[in-house]
C-alpha cells in the first residue's frame, strides 16, 4: 500500500483478532501463505489491509480460494510484469476468519518508477492505439477457451476399460485421464483469469480517467449521466434479455403465452408447451438461443454458488412471465435504443459546451476513448465471469460427482469444501484404489472434514469483518486501489472515524478544505473581540457586521444557514473551510475544544475529548 | 444620457442603463438595466447616481468632518473604526437630501406608481456599489436593503441611509485594509418596485461550493428575502442540473419565520410560519424549472456565472429577478485543473504522467 507516514491506532491489528466461537482451526481451509503468520508479523502488522468486500463478501469455501489466487496472479502479472504500472506492483491478500483482506505493493524508488513509466507508456499506448483490433482477437481467444473447456472430458472409472484401450492406438487408461483432466481444468481457469486481466486495468483506467475528469470539472454531475454518455447501445450484456423479449413476443404470436403462469415452475411450463406443435416450436427456438445467451450467472460474484440460467432457469422464466404480462397489458418492453442514442449524444454535447475550449478537447478525447474501451469493460463479465466461470464451476462439480460416486464425498457439491490440493489428493487416492482394487480411506477421511468446514463457514458468515486492519495510512496513493475499489484517503479516514466513535456534526459543505484547530464559540456579534488569531469560529450565523473577524479565523461553523449564507460566501472569499447549518454547533462545541472542520464533506468532528 | 448643460445627472430609469453606466450608477443598477434589455423580468425602477451622493456631501458641508473623523483610523483598530463610523453617521443622518435630487426622486417615484396603478407604490431601496467594491461588497457590509418603503419622504430617508452605510464599521474596516480611506467613496442607489413575494431567494448559475458549471444552486424561503439574508432561517436548498433539469440534491429545512409587508404602512414585519408550511418545500418542480430557465438566460446574457436574487409574486406567481451579479470566489478552484491532453491524463491515472502532483 502506498502510504506516507503510517500511524497505528484506528484499526485493529490482524494479530489481535480472535476467531469467532466454534471456528477454531478455520486456518486449515486456506493455504499457508494466505494467513497472517507470526513469522512475518512485523511486516504484515505494519501494512494497511482492507476487506475486499466487493469481490469476497462471504467467507471463502476452501476450493473457491482458487478464485483469489488466480486473479491476483493474473492481475499482478499484467500490472507489474507486463505494463509495469509505475507506482504499483500487484496486490497481496490475506485471509482472516475466512474473509479476504488486500493490500497493494507500492513502488517507492523514484528511479524505478521512472523506469517503469517508460515500459508503461509504450505498452499501454500500444493497447490504447490498437484497442479494437486487439479486443477482437481477445474475443476469439475467449470463445476458443470456452470451447476447450466444453470439450474437456471428466472420465468415469469403469469396471473394465473398453476395447479401444486394449486394441486402439494412443489410448489412455482412465487413471491417467482423470489425473490429466483435473490439472487441465485448473489451468484453463488460470488462462481465463489471464485473459480477464489483459484489458481490465487499461479499460477501467481510461474510463476512470474520464469519470475523474468529469468530476473534476463538473463535480456534481450524477454518475448516471457519465455512464449514459459512455455506455454502449448494442452491448452484448443486453442480448440475453433481448432474446427473452423476443421469445415473449413469439409466445404471444403463436398463442402459447397462457403456459407462462406466475405460479408455475419452468418444468411445468415446459411440460405444457411440449403438448402442442406451437409449444414445441417455441421450445426449439428457446434451444437455439440458450447457447450462448443463457450463460448468464444468477449472481454477480466469484463464488461457486452462482449458477447460470442454464442450471437454474427460474430467473429467465420469471423474466419471460414478466415480459409476457407486460406485453399483454400493452406496454412497450423494448429498449428504446434510438432514444438512448440521442440522449447520449445530447448529454455529451451539452456537458462539453459547459467547458472551456482546452478542457472540451480533453473531454471529447477521453469520452471517445472511453467509448472504445467500454465494450471490453462491459463484455468481459459475460465472457469471463458468467459464461466461462459458471461452466468451469460445473466442470469442477463433475470431479465432485466422480468422488461422490465412490463415497469420498456425500454429494458433488461438497467438492468445494476441499482445497484444490486436497481434491488432487483425493483424486489420487481414488484412481489408485480404482486401479489396485484396494479399499480407499477417502470415504472415511473426507466427509467429516467437509461437515466440519460447512459448520465453520456458517459461523464465520455471522462474523462482522472490520473494513480495514493494520495501520491507518495518511493517504491512499495506490492508483489500483483507488481505481478498482474506490478506496480513497477520504474513505479510509471515514472508516477510521467510525472506529474511534468521535462526535460528528453534519451540515452543509459550504467552503471546501479540511482543518483542525481550537474552537471559539461566539454567541453574538459583540463577543467577536474575544476571537484570537487562528481559532475556528463557531456561531449561530454571521452578517456583514462580522466581516472583520474573517481575517483572523481559519475556519467557521454555524448553526443556521445554507451554502449561500453570509458565512459561506465570506469563507469562500477568504479560502477558509466552512460547514454551515449544523443545527447544534454552538450547543455541542465548547470554546477551547479541538475540532476538525471538513468543508468538503460538511462534517465537524469534536476531537477535544481525546486531546485536551 | 451624459451630464447635460442643465447640470449633473442624478437619476435615470433602470431600463435606460447598460453595463457602461456602472461607474456612475453602480453595478447593481447597471446590471438591472442589462437584464431589462435582455427581456428578463425585472421590477421597474430607477437608479440614483454617485453624483447625487457627492451633491449631498457637498451641500451639507460634510467633507471636512468626514476627513477629520477618518484621520485617526488604522486597519485593525476596531475601536477607532467604531468611533469614526459613529461620528460620520450621526452627521450624515441630520443632513438633508438636496432639493435637486429630491425633486427628481419625486418625479421618478411617481412614474413607478403611475405604471403600477398605485399612489404610493412600495419600493425596495438598495445600495449599488461601484467598481471593485461591488465584487467585495458582500463582506464589506455595503449591502443595505430597505424593503417595502412607501412615500417620497421615506424613499429619500432610505436613500440617505444607504449613503450612511458607506461609513459603517465593516465598510471603513474594509477600505482601511485596502488602504483606500482617502478621498470620498462612491455609491449608487437602486429604487425598484417591490414584489410582494410569496417565495424568494438566491440562485447561483453554478454550484458555488464545488464550482460545477452544469448546476444551478437555489436557496429559497417563504416571504421577502430578509429571513435568509439575516441568518434567521436555513433556506431550502436545491441543486438542479442545467443539462437535464433533474433536481440532483434537495434539502428542505424548517423555515419558521418569514417577512411580509407591514399591513399598517411601510416596512416589513417578521411573521411566524405555521408548522405545516414551514416544513414544506417552498418551490415545486415547475417553479424550479422556471427559475433554472431564467438563470440560464441571465448567465448567457452576461457570459459568466451569475448570483441572481429572485422573487415569486404572491398573487400572479410571476417570477422576477431583483438583482444579478457575477459569482466571485471560484477562480481558486479553477486554477487547480490545469489543461492536459487525454492521454497524459490517463497516464496520470496510472502514475505514469509527468509528475502528477
Amino acid at each position: 500500500m502506498a502510504t506516507t507516514a503510517p500511524k497505528a491506532g484506528a484499526f485493529p491489528s490482524p494479530y489481535e483478532i480472535e476467531p469467532p466461537a466454534g471456528c477454531e482451526g478455520w486456518e486449515e481451509m486456506y493455504p499457508y501463505y494466505a494467513l497472517f503468520d507470526e513469522r512475518r508479523r512485523e511486516i504484515d502488522e505494519n501494512r494497511f489491509w482492507f476487506w475486499n468486500s466487493m469481490h469476497f463478501p462471504m467467507p471463502m469455501p476452501a476450493f473457491d480460494v482458487i478464485c483469489i489466487d488466480s486473479p491476483y496472479q493474473a492481475v499482478g502479472a499484467w500490472q507489474n510484469r507486463v505494463f509495469a504500472v509505475p507506482p504499483a506492483m500487484g496486490i497481496d491478500y490475506r485471509c482472516l476468519n475466512g474473509y479476504i483482506y488486500i493490500s497493494g505493493n507500492p513502488v517507492t524508488d523514484p528511479a524505478k518508477i521512472a523506469e517503469r513509466a517508460e515500459f508503461f507508456q509504450k505498452r499501454a499506448g500500444h493497447y490504447f492505439q490498437n484497442w479494437s483490433e486487439l479486443y477482437g482477437k481477445w474475443r476469439a481467444k475467449m470463445e476458443a477457451l470456452i470451447r476447450e473447456l466444453g470439450e474437456l472430458r471428466v472420465p468415469d472409472l469403469p469396471e473394465y476399460e473398453p476395447d479401444e484401450v486394449a486394441f486402439g492406438d494412443d489410448r489412455n487408461t482412465a487413471f491417467y485421464e482423470v489425473l490429466d483432466a483435473y490439472p487441465r481444468a485448473l489451468r484453463l481457469g488460470d488462462l481465463m483469469w489471464q485473459h480477464h486481466f489483459e484489458f481490465l486495468l487499461l479499460g477501467y483506467g481510461a474510463y476512470g480517467t474520464f469519470v475523474e475528469f468529469c468530476k473534476g470539472h463538473l463535480p456534481d454531475i450524477p454518475d448516471q449521466h457519465i455512464a449514459q454518455m459512455v455506455a454502449g447501445i448494442d452491448v452484448l450484456l443486453f442480448r440475453p434479455d433481448a432474446e427473452l423479449r423476443r421469445l415473449a413476443r413469439l409466445a404471444i404470436e403463436t398463442g402459447v403465452d397462457t403456459a407462462f403462469q406466475q405460479d408455475r415452475s419452468p418444468d411445468e411450463i415446459n411440460a405444457e408447451l411440449a403438448q402442442s406443435d406451437a409449444g414445441k416450436h417455441w421450445l426449439e427456438e428457446l434451444e437455439k438461443v440458450k447457447d450462448p445467451w443463457f450463460n448468464m450467472a444468477t449472481g454477480d460474484g466469484l463464488y461457486h454458488y452462482y449458477r447460470s440460467w442454464l442450471d437454474d432457469p427460474s430467473i429467465p422464466y420469471a423474466s419471460l412471465i414478466g415480459h409476457i404480462s407486460a406485453l399483454g397489458a400493452g406496454e412497450q418492453i423494448d429498449r428504446p435504443t434510438e432514444e438512448i442514442r440521442r440522449e447520449r449524444e445530447r448529454l455529451a454535447t451539452e456537458y462539453g459546451a459547459l467547458l472551456d475550449e482546452g478542457s472540451r478537447t480533453s473531454f471529447n478525447d477521453l469520452l471517445n476513448l472511453s467509448r472504445t474501451v467500454f465494450p471490453y469493460v462491459e463484455e468481459h463479465k459475460f465472457f469471463c465471469d458468467y459464461w466461462f466461470l459458471t461452466r468451469w464451476w460445473n466442470k469442477i462439480r463433475e470431479f465432485g460427482a466422480l468422488l461422490a460416486r465412490s463415497g469420498f464425498l456425500e454429494g458433488a457439491e461438497d467438492v468445494f469444501q476441499l482445497s484444490r490440493y486436497e481434491v488432487a489428493s483425493a483424486l489420487d487416492e481414488l484412481v489408485l484404489t480404482w486401479s489396485t482394487g484396494g479399499v480407499p480411506l477417502g470415504p472415511k477421511h473426507w466427509p467429516p472434514i467437509v461437515a466440519r468446514r460447512k459448520e465453520i463457514l456458517e459461523r464465520l458468515g455471522e462474523w462482522a469483518p472490520p473494513p480495514a486492519i493494520g495501520v491507518t495510512p495518511d493517504a491512499v496513493t495506490d492508483p489500483m486501489t483507488i481505481m478498482l475499489w474506490g478506496v480513497t484517503t477520504e474513505r479510509v479516514q471515514e472508516w477510521a472515524r467510525q472506529q474511534d466513535g468521535g462526535s460528528v456534526l453534519n451540515g452543509a459543505a459550504a467552503s471546501p478544505g479540511v482543518i483542525e484547530g481550537l474552537a471559539r464559540v461566539v454567541r453574538s456579534v459583540d463577543q467577536i473581540g474575544d476571537v484570537r488569531d487562528g481559532e475556528i469560529l463557531v456561531c449561530g450565523s454571521t452578517s456583514p457586521a462580522w466581516a472583520p473577524i474573517f481575517s483572523k479565523i481559519k475556519a467557521t461553523v454555524t448553526d443556521v444557514g445554507g451554502v449561500m449564507s453570509h458565512a459561506a460566501i465570506v469563507a469562500r472569499e477568504y479560502g477558509l473551510p466552512a460547514v454551515v447549518g449544523t443545527g447544534r454547533a454552538t450547543a455541542a462545541i465548547r470554546t477551547g475544544q479541538t475540532i476538525r472542520v471538513d468543508g468538503t464533506e460538511g462534517t465537524v468532528t469534536v476531537l477535544g475529548a481525546r486531546e485536551s | 444620457m451624459p451630464d447635460t448643460a442643465a447640470g449633473a445627472e442624478y437619476i435615470r430609469p433602470l431600463r435606460r442603463l447598460s453595463r457602461g453606466d456602472e461607474p456612475r450608477f453602480g453595478g447593481k443598477s447597471a446590471n438591472l438595466g442589462e437584464l431589462l434589455a435582455a427581456d428578463i423580468p425585472v421590477p421597474p425602477g430607477f437608479a440614483i447616481s454617485t453624483v447625487a451622493f457627492h451633491a449631498f456631501v457637498a451641500e451639507a458641508g460634510l467633507e471636512g468632518r468626514i476627513d477629520g473623523a477618518l484621520a485617526r483610523v488604522t486597519a485593525g483598530d476596531l475601536e477607532a473604526i467604531a468611533n469614526a463610523s459613529h461620528a460620520i453617521s450621526e452627521a450624515m443622518r441630520f443632513a438633508p437630501v438636496p432639493d435637486v435630487v429630491r425633486i427628481e426622486v419625486e418625479q421618478h417615484y411617481a412614474q413607478i406608481g403611475h405604471a403600477a396603478g398605485v399612489d404610493s407604490p412600495p419600493v425596495a431601496v438598495r445600495s449599488s456599489a461601484i467598481g471593485e467594491d461591488s465584487a467585495d461588497a458582500t463582506f464589506a457590509g455595503q449591502q443595505e436593503t430597505y424593503l417595502w418603503v412607501r412615500g417620497v419622504q421615506h424613499v429619500c430617508d432610505a436613500v440617505r441611509d444607504c449613503w450612511v452605510s458607506l461609513y459603517s464599521p465593516p465598510a471603513i474596516s474594509y477600505r482601511a485594509r485596502l488602504g483606500r480611506l482617502e478621498g470620498p467613496p462612491a455609491m449608487g442607489v437602486t429604487v425598484q418596485l417591490m414584489v410582494d413575494a410569496e417565495v424568494s431567494g438566491v440562485m447561483f448559475t453554478c454550484n458555488p461550493v464545488s464550482g460545477d458549471p452544469s448546476m444551478v444552486a437555489v436557496n429559497a424561503s417563504w416571504g421577502l428575502g430578509l429571513a435568509v439574508v439575516g441568518g434567521e432561517v436555513t433556506p431550502d436548498d436545491f441543486l438542479v442540473s442545467k443539462v437535464t433539469g433533474e433536481v440532483v440534491r434537495e434539502h428542505v429545512h424548517s423555515k419558521h419565520v418569514e417577512y411580509a409587508p407591514d399591513p399598517t404602512g411601510g416596512g416589513a414585519v417578521r411573521v411566524a410560519v405555521p408548522p405545516e408550511r414551514s416544513e414544506r418545500a417552498c418551490l415545486d418542480l415547475a417553479a424550479l424549472a422556471r427559475l433554472v430557465e431564467v438563470g440560464k438566460r441571465v448567465e448567457r446574457h452576461f457570459g459568466s456565472h451569475q448570483d441572481v436574487e429572485w422573487a415569486i409574486a404572491r398573487d400572479a406567481e410571476a417570477l422576477f429577478v431583483v438583482q444579478a451579479r457575477p459569482v466571485t470566489g471560484l477562480a481558486k478552484k479553477a486554477e487547480k485543473l490545469k489543461p492536459a491532453s487525454a492521454m497524459s491524463l490517463i497516464m496520470g491515472t496510472f502514475g505514469a504522467g509527468p509528475r502528477n502532483d
